[in-house]
Protein backbone atom coordinates (compact mmCIF):
# COMPACT_ATOMS: atom_id res chain seq x y z
CA UNK A 1 0.00 0.00 0.00
CA UNK A 2 1.47 3.79 -1.12
CA UNK A 3 0.08 6.69 0.46
CA UNK A 4 0.67 10.29 -0.23
CA UNK A 5 -1.40 13.15 1.05
CA UNK A 6 -0.35 16.50 2.49
CA UNK A 7 -2.20 19.51 3.79
CA UNK A 8 -1.92 22.85 4.38
CA UNK A 9 -2.47 24.60 7.82
CA UNK A 10 -2.82 28.22 9.08
CA UNK A 11 0.56 28.18 11.36
CA UNK A 12 -1.37 28.65 15.04
CA UNK A 13 -1.90 26.43 18.02
CA UNK A 14 -5.73 26.17 17.10
CA UNK A 15 -4.27 24.12 13.76
CA UNK A 16 -2.59 21.20 15.83
CA UNK A 17 -6.17 19.59 16.46
CA UNK A 18 -6.20 19.33 12.78
CA UNK A 19 -2.96 17.93 12.21
CA UNK A 20 -3.49 15.55 14.49
CA UNK A 21 -6.68 14.32 12.70
CA UNK A 22 -5.14 14.47 9.11
CA UNK A 23 -2.62 12.45 11.07
CA UNK A 24 -5.23 9.86 12.33
CA UNK A 25 -7.25 9.62 9.15
CA UNK A 26 -4.34 8.85 7.41
CA UNK A 27 -2.81 6.37 9.93
CA UNK A 28 -6.53 4.59 9.86
CA UNK A 29 -5.90 3.64 6.12
CA UNK A 30 -3.76 1.09 7.07
CA UNK A 31 -2.99 -1.66 9.97
CA UNK A 32 0.42 -1.89 9.87
CA UNK A 33 0.62 1.57 11.98
CA UNK A 34 -1.96 0.27 14.16
CA UNK A 35 0.00 -0.49 17.35
CA UNK A 36 2.32 2.79 16.97
CA UNK A 37 -0.42 4.99 16.20
CA UNK A 38 -0.72 6.83 19.04
CA UNK A 39 3.08 7.45 19.07
CA UNK A 40 3.23 9.14 15.26
CA UNK A 41 0.17 11.20 15.62
CA UNK A 42 2.04 12.09 19.04
CA UNK A 43 5.49 12.94 17.03
CA UNK A 44 3.79 14.74 14.02
CA UNK A 45 1.56 17.39 16.65
CA UNK A 46 4.97 18.08 18.61
CA UNK A 47 6.68 18.70 14.96
CA UNK A 48 4.00 21.10 14.19
CA UNK A 49 3.79 22.54 17.15
CA UNK A 50 7.51 23.36 17.09
CA UNK A 51 6.96 25.09 13.70
CA UNK A 52 4.08 27.44 15.78
CA UNK A 53 6.13 27.99 19.11
CA UNK A 54 9.78 28.27 17.34
CA UNK A 55 9.85 29.11 13.94
CA UNK A 56 6.90 31.83 14.18
CA UNK A 57 8.38 32.59 17.54
CA UNK A 58 7.15 36.71 18.44
CA UNK A 59 5.06 36.33 15.91
CA UNK A 60 1.41 37.05 15.74
CA UNK A 61 -1.61 36.87 13.49
CA UNK A 62 0.62 35.39 10.71
CA UNK A 63 -1.19 34.31 7.82
CA UNK A 64 1.27 31.73 6.98
CA UNK A 65 0.57 27.83 6.26
CA UNK A 66 2.91 25.28 7.12
CA UNK A 67 2.49 21.99 4.92
CA UNK A 68 2.44 18.17 5.92
CA UNK A 69 3.49 15.61 3.85
CA UNK A 70 2.93 11.92 4.72
CA UNK A 71 4.04 9.17 2.40
CA UNK A 72 4.57 5.18 3.08
CA UNK A 73 6.10 3.43 -0.06
CA UNK A 74 8.65 0.14 0.53
CA UNK A 75 7.57 0.10 4.22
CA UNK A 76 8.87 3.18 4.95
CA UNK A 77 7.24 6.63 6.66
CA UNK A 78 8.25 10.18 5.41
CA UNK A 79 6.41 13.01 6.95
CA UNK A 80 7.39 16.02 5.73
CA UNK A 81 7.03 19.66 7.66
CA UNK A 82 7.33 22.70 5.41
CA UNK A 83 7.13 26.39 6.67
CA UNK A 84 8.28 29.77 6.37
CA UNK A 85 9.15 31.11 9.52
CA UNK A 86 12.36 31.86 11.11
CA UNK A 87 15.15 29.82 9.48
CA UNK A 88 16.18 27.01 12.31
CA UNK A 89 19.48 26.34 13.04
CA UNK A 90 19.57 23.09 14.42
CA UNK A 91 22.78 23.36 15.92
CA UNK A 92 20.04 24.77 18.49
CA UNK A 93 18.02 21.89 18.42
CA UNK A 94 18.08 19.76 21.39
CA UNK A 95 15.90 18.43 24.16
CA UNK A 96 16.69 18.62 27.65
CA UNK A 97 18.46 16.27 30.05
CA UNK A 98 15.66 14.37 30.91
CA UNK A 99 16.67 14.10 34.63
CA UNK A 100 16.42 18.01 34.46
CA UNK A 101 12.77 18.09 35.92
CA UNK A 102 11.66 20.97 34.68
CA UNK A 103 8.47 22.20 32.15
CA UNK A 104 9.33 22.51 28.68
CA UNK A 105 11.70 20.51 26.44
CA UNK A 106 10.26 17.60 25.80
CA UNK A 107 8.85 17.63 22.67
CA UNK A 108 12.14 17.21 20.20
CA UNK A 109 13.07 14.07 22.68
CA UNK A 110 9.35 12.72 22.14
CA UNK A 111 10.09 13.26 18.07
CA UNK A 112 13.13 11.41 18.12
CA UNK A 113 12.38 8.61 20.21
CA UNK A 114 9.27 7.84 18.37
CA UNK A 115 10.76 8.04 14.94
CA UNK A 116 13.54 6.69 13.36
CA UNK A 117 15.64 9.37 11.68
CA UNK A 118 14.87 13.23 12.24
CA UNK A 119 16.27 15.79 9.62
CA UNK A 120 16.39 18.97 7.97
CA UNK A 121 16.96 19.14 4.41
CA UNK A 122 16.48 21.94 1.57
CA UNK A 123 13.19 22.73 -0.05
CA UNK A 124 12.63 25.55 -2.47
CA UNK A 125 9.96 27.85 -1.66
CA UNK A 126 10.40 27.05 1.81
CA UNK A 127 12.77 28.59 4.74
CA UNK A 128 12.13 25.22 6.80
CA UNK A 129 11.79 21.39 6.01
CA UNK A 130 12.10 19.03 9.06
CA UNK A 131 11.89 15.22 7.39
CA UNK A 132 11.03 12.74 9.89
CA UNK A 133 11.01 8.37 8.97
CA UNK A 134 9.98 5.26 10.14
CA UNK A 135 10.81 1.99 8.57
CA UNK A 136 8.12 -0.44 9.16
CA UNK A 137 9.90 -3.42 7.75
CA UNK A 138 9.29 -6.42 10.11
CA UNK A 139 12.82 -6.52 12.26
CA UNK B 1 -10.64 20.39 26.69
CA UNK B 2 -13.29 20.75 28.95
CA UNK B 3 -13.02 20.69 32.96
CA UNK B 4 -14.95 20.30 35.91
CA UNK B 5 -13.36 21.60 39.55
CA UNK B 6 -14.90 19.67 42.72
CA UNK B 7 -13.79 20.95 46.24
CA UNK B 8 -13.79 19.04 49.40
CA UNK B 9 -12.28 20.29 52.28
CA UNK B 10 -8.67 20.76 51.75
CA UNK B 11 -8.96 18.43 48.48
CA UNK B 12 -9.34 19.95 45.22
CA UNK B 13 -10.50 17.49 42.59
CA UNK B 14 -10.03 18.93 38.63
CA UNK B 15 -11.85 16.60 36.47
CA UNK B 16 -9.88 16.97 32.86
CA UNK B 17 -11.75 16.19 29.33
CA UNK B 18 -10.45 16.00 25.98
CA UNK B 19 -7.19 16.52 24.21
CA UNK B 20 -4.56 18.91 26.10
CA UNK B 21 -2.33 20.50 23.52
CA UNK B 22 -0.63 23.80 23.57
CA UNK B 23 -3.82 25.23 22.70
CA UNK B 24 -4.92 24.55 26.07
CA UNK B 25 -2.35 24.59 28.17
CA UNK B 26 -3.08 28.16 28.89
CA UNK B 27 -6.58 27.55 30.50
CA UNK B 28 -5.46 24.40 32.18
CA UNK B 29 -2.84 26.01 34.47
CA UNK B 30 -4.98 28.84 34.84
CA UNK B 31 -7.49 26.18 36.76
CA UNK B 32 -4.69 24.17 38.33
CA UNK B 33 -2.07 26.56 39.48
CA UNK B 34 -4.40 28.81 41.32
CA UNK B 35 -5.42 25.79 43.50
CA UNK B 36 -2.33 24.51 43.92
CA UNK B 37 -1.20 28.15 45.45
CA UNK B 38 -3.74 28.21 47.74
CA UNK B 39 -2.16 25.46 49.21
CA UNK B 40 -5.19 22.82 48.09
CA UNK B 41 -4.14 18.91 47.81
CA UNK B 42 -5.19 19.16 43.95
CA UNK B 43 -6.05 15.91 42.12
CA UNK B 44 -5.97 15.54 38.59
CA UNK B 45 -8.42 13.29 37.26
CA UNK B 46 -7.41 12.43 33.55
CA UNK B 47 -9.58 9.56 33.22
CA UNK B 48 -11.08 11.52 29.93
CA UNK B 49 -7.94 12.67 28.65
CA UNK B 50 -7.54 11.07 25.26
CA UNK B 51 -4.36 13.11 24.07
CA UNK B 52 -1.41 14.94 26.37
CA UNK B 53 1.23 16.28 24.53
CA UNK B 54 4.53 17.98 26.10
CA UNK B 55 2.50 21.14 26.42
CA UNK B 56 0.43 19.22 28.56
CA UNK B 57 3.50 17.21 30.44
CA UNK B 58 4.76 20.64 31.20
CA UNK B 59 1.76 21.47 32.96
CA UNK B 60 1.79 18.77 35.11
CA UNK B 61 5.92 18.90 36.09
CA UNK B 62 4.44 22.86 36.63
CA UNK B 63 2.07 21.74 39.04
CA UNK B 64 4.23 19.11 40.31
CA UNK B 65 6.97 21.52 41.42
CA UNK B 66 4.82 24.64 42.63
CA UNK B 67 2.88 22.19 44.81
CA UNK B 68 6.38 21.12 46.35
CA UNK B 69 7.38 24.54 46.71
CA UNK B 70 4.11 25.72 48.46
CA UNK B 71 3.96 22.54 50.53
CA UNK B 72 0.86 20.56 49.27
CA UNK B 73 0.89 18.04 46.41
CA UNK B 74 -0.50 17.50 43.50
CA UNK B 75 -1.52 13.91 42.35
CA UNK B 76 -2.86 12.11 39.12
CA UNK B 77 -5.50 9.82 39.45
CA UNK B 78 -7.10 7.43 36.99
CA UNK B 79 -4.80 8.52 34.35
CA UNK B 80 -5.93 7.18 30.61
CA UNK B 81 -3.79 4.50 29.02
CA UNK B 82 -2.79 7.31 26.30
CA UNK B 83 -1.83 9.74 28.95
CA UNK B 84 0.20 7.23 31.06
CA UNK B 85 2.33 6.27 27.80
CA UNK B 86 3.54 9.82 27.37
CA UNK B 87 4.44 9.82 31.13
CA UNK B 88 5.89 7.02 30.73
CA UNK B 89 8.16 8.18 27.71
CA UNK B 90 9.25 11.15 29.72
CA UNK B 91 10.28 9.10 32.43
CA UNK B 92 8.56 10.85 34.68
CA UNK B 93 6.08 7.94 36.41
CA UNK B 94 8.73 8.10 39.68
CA UNK B 95 8.60 11.90 40.08
CA UNK B 96 4.99 12.66 39.44
CA UNK B 97 2.62 11.36 42.16
CA UNK B 98 0.77 8.54 40.30
CA UNK B 99 -2.09 7.15 42.06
Amino acid sequence: MNISESKDFPVHTKSLKEVRDFAREIFDQSPIFNSQKDELVLAIAEAAQNIVKHAYKDVSDTKDIMQIKISFQDNELTIGFYDKGKPVNTENIKHRKLDDIKPGGLGTFFIQQIMDEVVFKEATGWHNHLVLTKNFTAR
Amino acid sequence: MAYDVKEEGNIATVYLNGEIDMDVTETAKEVILPLVEAKKEVHLNLKDVQYMDSSGISVLIESHQKAMEVGTVVKLKEISKSVLKVIMMAKLEQVLNLD
